[in-house]
């Protein structure tokens, strides 16, 4: 104790040298603190939102949902003796704007009938301000009904204007500006419209095998058990192929979306933090450097290792304590920032407050960053002979520290990486993230030595000015590998990113569009189908498939219940939710069987099931295996007779199951169709179909790929903001790093000046310098951020990686110009200074 | 009985030229209380072997036996808590920590030996040297002498039972140069100290009791003065 405080005391007169060495040490481990207390806050916010409003997410406690058909008298009975109950019927469908009685532009939509109990939590809001009920009601010829202003837009109508729904028309009673469970409801394919359950009948949608989905929603009780409930309704209805939610889980899939694009945040964070640290073990060192002499001359008075060690440990601590209060402050306010900036555009529910949490973590990751990054350098200090002060060339004993403190150091950094993984949904792409970063830091420290290693024996320029350039790069103290790291870490991300990105995108904008068909057409009734391939057929259609298709749940595989089969992470979506089913005697143009073969033309025995081969081996399923589904509240159990290789990239038709007929054929069902047509007949198509085919969703792809790209590009923009972070604190290093080497420059150029150069002259050696150093950073950048965006492409998601030259270049004449910019402006003292002054002497 | 005592010292370091001999089998005894000057030209030596009397440094043969402490193969942090408890040393160049104010300064060493009074007993020694006003002095807010008054009141504030001062007068003018000696005499005459005195000026030499004259990293000359 009396060793503390007395470090503790001769720290506490050590700074009042003041901070300007820890400047860029602040800086960093502040933008790091800042970065990761900001971004968990924000989450925080978010999934408190989520499940605070889980209720009104929902529409209720628990939900039932049950696709294809309603729910039977006896269901009924049951969910009504938990609560209040209300039921929503949700479907696609073709809204018809009329005009003159006619009808004239149409639209794909979301269609939500609800009863009168409709919501039994939260408020719908509508533009003007009226009663839900009051807006849906029906009169003899027409209903009422909501719509987002979207839909408005699209059919050019406004308030008051007819649409027509099926057979049935409705007055657009009111705009749809809150509809309070949207959130659980999934991806949307078109503008939301809210009628009654009286006006849903009336449009003659509701036929049996239509993709429809039931929802009922229960408001239980106060201190009502949802897990009673839960196994209750399992007991009662073990077979009725119900999916349950719940309110603590209303919005599963924005949940993880969340969780998801926090880890990835808070690895850049952490990855702006290892730069930081990079930077921040540097300002150790050099800080260190300018006390060798204080530090020998207290060993020389008696002064032991470990309290120099403590003394210096303390100080730094001290300052990163103080960044780290002041990271938390900003990261913990960030949130209320992007509440006042972007709040209304957010559109999950958010409850904005300052989080302990995500502010403890944000503490630790930086004070355990700076102690692994200041350590080894302390380390080194410790072990300054008090013989330094007599003269400079005495070798010091243990140049590298010793191990305890470099096994303290590792300590350190373990605990950041290993409360890294823990708090990950994804411990692999976490552990892939961080052993990248690792790497990447090992990488580029190698790309330095060698650099400088190359550059040494290069034949000499003839030009003095390259001469010159290139000895800077290699003498010693140059910069050239902290540039390297500081630069090279935050480029290599944005690289990654960047050709990411475009791979992406053109995957959805370019590639898709050659293969993706032009229309998907669903619920096209058996009576139809006739009449539906007649109309393709006037068109000049290729691809076209029509495949009968009704909805199911994989319930067990190999008897086994699907909640408790062992299957892999990336397989176990297969098993949550309905899938679409097909059958086929014959196999479906194009079908490519992996293993097994397809039953006879003819087969009508115990069903077969032609199954998906990469998704059996994620399900740990082969040939004569069984998987049981539950379609429209019955179970099938089929035996797998053959593997297919299915590709969804290119946006085609295709099932990950298909049965024999036999038994599956005998349920109601309907059709689903895609085609492609030539870009001029889309229109007349588009018309042709939905004149004749009111009944039918006409999905028209090239919109949904142009909403998915709209996601993908507000996605994509977030990760390239979020990897600037990065490259601020690479930038922070790198200005550390030039500021460093001023004072040699200024010797440098003094000499040079008396010696006859010109400003001009220095400039351009300078120039080279920094434009050449940089660049190759960027090609460095540019190679490291290729293998990643490759590695993700290729074991992600499976696509072939874009190269994108304009990325390409980017990373490289961006490193060399940013480095650049910093080396000239760090030199401007250097160059600007009269020789006379320096010579002079102080 | 000897303060110190140096026994067939050798010292040789490593340089980017190869190996460099410092020390050649110097051996020196010196008793307890006695001023002794080590004189001789630049690169003589001198300050090598004040640095391995003083446990600054290791030599590479020999023994090093000072106020009854082998220090030949002490670690390092023993030898850190030999100098603490020990010896007090003067440097040519002062070496005051430029944040710790003199009267820091000079309880430095008496906090590293866990001393109670640390301040009061530095604040005596400081105005045992006359800067009794200069307390609270930074080291950049003192004149030379004024620092190596500091220097001198640091040495010897642990009481020391030697004292080493390698050439203490060398960064000052001849007048303050001269105070400074007289002081630093007067500290040993008051204290018994023993005092091992590194210097190339022939008459600060002459002040102590025993010149011992170094060339090429050996003893040439070992003399009384009276």
């Amino acid at each position: 104790m009396n060793a503390l405080a007395l470090a503790a005391r001769l720290a506490r007169r050590e700074l009042r040298s003041g901070l300007s060495g820890f400047r860029i040490f602040f800086a960093c481990l502040v933008l790091g603190v800042t970065a990761i207390a900001g971004v968990c806050s924000l989450a925080d916010a978010l999934l408190t939102g989520l499940a605070t409003q889980g209720q009104v997410l929902l529409g209720g406690d628990v939900a039932v949902g049950i696709v294809h058909r309603t729910a039977t008298g006896d269901e009924r009975a049951f969910l009504a003796r938990y609560g209040r109950t209300s039921e929503t019927v949700s479907m696609r469908g073709m809204a018809y704007a009329l005009k003159n009685g006619a009808e004239a532009e149409r639209q794909l939509i979301e269609l939500k009938a609800v009863d009168g109990a409709y919501p039994l939590y939260g408020n719908v809001q509508l533009s003007p301000n009226a009663k839900l009920a009051t807006a849906l009601a029906c009169n003899t010829n027409e209903c009422g009904a909501v719509a987002e202003q979207s839909l408005l837009d699209h059919l050019h109508v406004a308030r008051g204007a007819l649409l027509r729904v099926g057979s049935q028309d409705f007055r657009i009673a009111g705009v749809l500006t809150n509809e309070p469970d949207r959130l659980s409801g999934g991806f949307s394919l078109g503008p939301h419209v809210i009628i009654s359950d009286d006006g849903l009948k009336r449009t003659g949608l509701v036929m049996l095998g239509s993709l429809i989905e039931y929802s009922y929603r229960v408001a239980l009780p106060a201190g009502a058990s949802i897990p009673a409930f839960k196994r209750a309704a399992a007991d009662a209805y073990p077979d009725a192929g119900w999916q349950i939610s719940d309110r603590d889980n209303a919005a599963p899939g924005i949940r993880s979306f969340v969780e998801q694009v926090t880890m990835f945040l808070t690895l850049v964070g952490l990855t702006a933090l290892a730069v930081g640290g990079v930077g921040a073990g540097q300002a150790v060192g050099a800080f260190l450097d300018r006390k060798r002499s204080e530090i020998a001359t207290l060993k020389a008075l008696g002064a032991e290792g470990g309290t120099i060690f403590l003394m210096f440990f303390l100080q730094v601590m001290t300052i990163a304590v103080a960044a780290v209060a002041l990271g938390l402050v900003l990261g913990a306010l960030l949130p209320f920032g992007v509440e006042a900036l972007y709040g209304a555009e957010i559109p999950a529910p958010a409850k904005y407050a300052v989080y302990g949490g995500p502010l403890l973590l944000a503490a630790v990751f930086g004070l355990f960053s700076a102690a692994a990054f200041a350590i080894p350098p302390l380390a080194r200090a410790r072990e300054i002979a008090p013989a330094s002060l007599f003269r400079d060339i005495v070798a010091p004993s243990n140049a590298r520290g010793r191990l305890p403190y470099l096994a303290l150091a590792a300590g350190a950094a373990a605990i950041v990486i290993a409360l890294a993984l823990f708090i990950s949904p994804s411990v692999v792409f976490a552990a892939y993230f961080l052993g990248g970063v690792a790497g990447g830091l090992i990488v580029l420290n190698l790309f330095a030595l060698g650099l400088r290693w190359t550059l040494r024996r290069l034949p000499r320029p003839k030009s003095s000015t390259f001469r010159l350039a290139l000895a800077n790069l290699t003498r010693p103290g140059a910069a050239t590998s902290s540039v390297v790291v500081a630069l090279g870490l935050g480029l290599t991300l944005l690289a990654a990113v960047m050709l990411l990105d475009g791979t992406v995108a053109a995957q959805v904008k370019d590639d898709l569009p050659g293969t993706a068909p032009t229309f998907f057409f669903v619920d096209i009734q058996p009576d139809e189908t006739d009449a539906f391939d007649r109309t393709v057929a006037r068109f000049h259609p290729s691809d076209y498939k029509r495949s009968p298709m009704i909805r199911g749940r994989i319930t067990a595989l190999n008897k086994i219940a699907a909640k408790d089969a062992k299957v892999d992470q990336s397989a176990r979506w297969a098993l949550s939710g309905d899938r679409g089913i097909t059958y086929a005697a014959t196999p479906p143009k194009g079908t490519d069987i992996t293993a097994g073969k397809w039953w006879a033309a003819n087969y009508t025995g115990p069903t077969l099931i032609s199954f998906d081969g990469e998704l059996a081996e994620g399900l740990h399923l082969k040939l004569g295996d069984t998987i049981t589904l539950n379609v429209l509240g019955r179970e099938i159990t089929g035996t797998i007779a053959n593997l297919r290789d299915v590709d969804f990239s290119n946006g085609q038709q295709n099932f990950v199951l298909i049965l024999s007929p036999g038994l599956i054929d005998k349920a109601p069902h309907d059709f689903l169709a895609s085609v492609r047509v030539p870009p001029r007949e889309e229109e007349t198509m588009y018309r042709a179909i939905t004149d004749k085919f009111p009944n039918v969703s006409t999905v028209r792809v090239k919109d949904a790929i142009a909403q998915v790209n709209g996601l993908l590009q507000e996605l994509s923009d977030g990760v390239r903001a979020a990897s600037l972070v990065t490259i601020l604190a690479g930038l922070f290093v790198l200005a550390g790093a030039i500021a460093s080497g001023s004072r040699a420059r200024l010797y440098d150029s003094t000499v040079l000046k008396v010696l006859g150069a010109t400003r001009a002259r220095i400039a351009s050696i300078y120039a080279i310098e920094y434009g050449l150093i940089g660049a190759l950073t960027g090609l460095l950048a540019l190679g490291a951020g290729t293998c990643a965006a490759w590695a993700v492409t290729h074991y992600v998601f499976d696509v072939r990686l874009l190269f994108d030259a304009g990325a390409a270049l980017a990373t490289v004449i961006g490193g060399a110009i940013v480095t650049l910019l910093f080396g000239l402006i760090g030199s401007w003292t250097a160059l600007s200074a009269r020789p006379a002054g320096l010579l002079r002497g102080p | 009985m000897s303060a110190i005592v140096l026994d067939g010292i050798s010292l040789t370091l490593s340089s980017a030229a190869g190996p460099v001999a410092i020390l050649s089998g110097v051996t020196l005894s010196v008793e307890q209380g006695e001023t002794v000057a080590l004189l001789g030209p630049s690169g003589s030596g001198k300050s090598s072997l004040l640095m391995v009397a003083a446990g600054l440094e290791r030599p590479t043969a020999g023994r090093a036996v000072v106020a009854g402490t082998d220090i030949t193969n002490l670690g390092e942090d023993a030898l850190a808590r030999f100098r603490r408890d020990a010896i007090g040393i003067v440097f040519q160049s002062f070496h005051l920590i430029p944040t710790m104010t003199a009267l820091e300064n000079v309880a430095v060493p008496l906090e590293l030996a866990g001393a109670a009074d640390a301040f009061a007993h530095a604040r005596a020694e400081l105005e045992a040297v006359g800067l009794g006003a200069r307390l609270e002095h930074y080291p950049g807010q003192l004149s030379g002498g004024e620092q190596q008054r500091v220097a001198l009141a640091r040495a010897i504030a642990p009481r020391p039972k030697v004292l080493f001062a390698d050439e203490p007068t060398g960064n000052l003018d001849g007048q303050t140069g001269a105070e400074i000696a007289d002081l630093l005499f007067a500290l040993h005459a008051r204290d018994r100290t023993t005092l091992f005195l590194v210097t190339h000026e022939e008459a600060l030499a002459r002040r102590c009791g025993r010149i011992v004259r170094l060339k090429d990293g050996r003893i040439v000359a070992d003399e009384r003065t009276r």
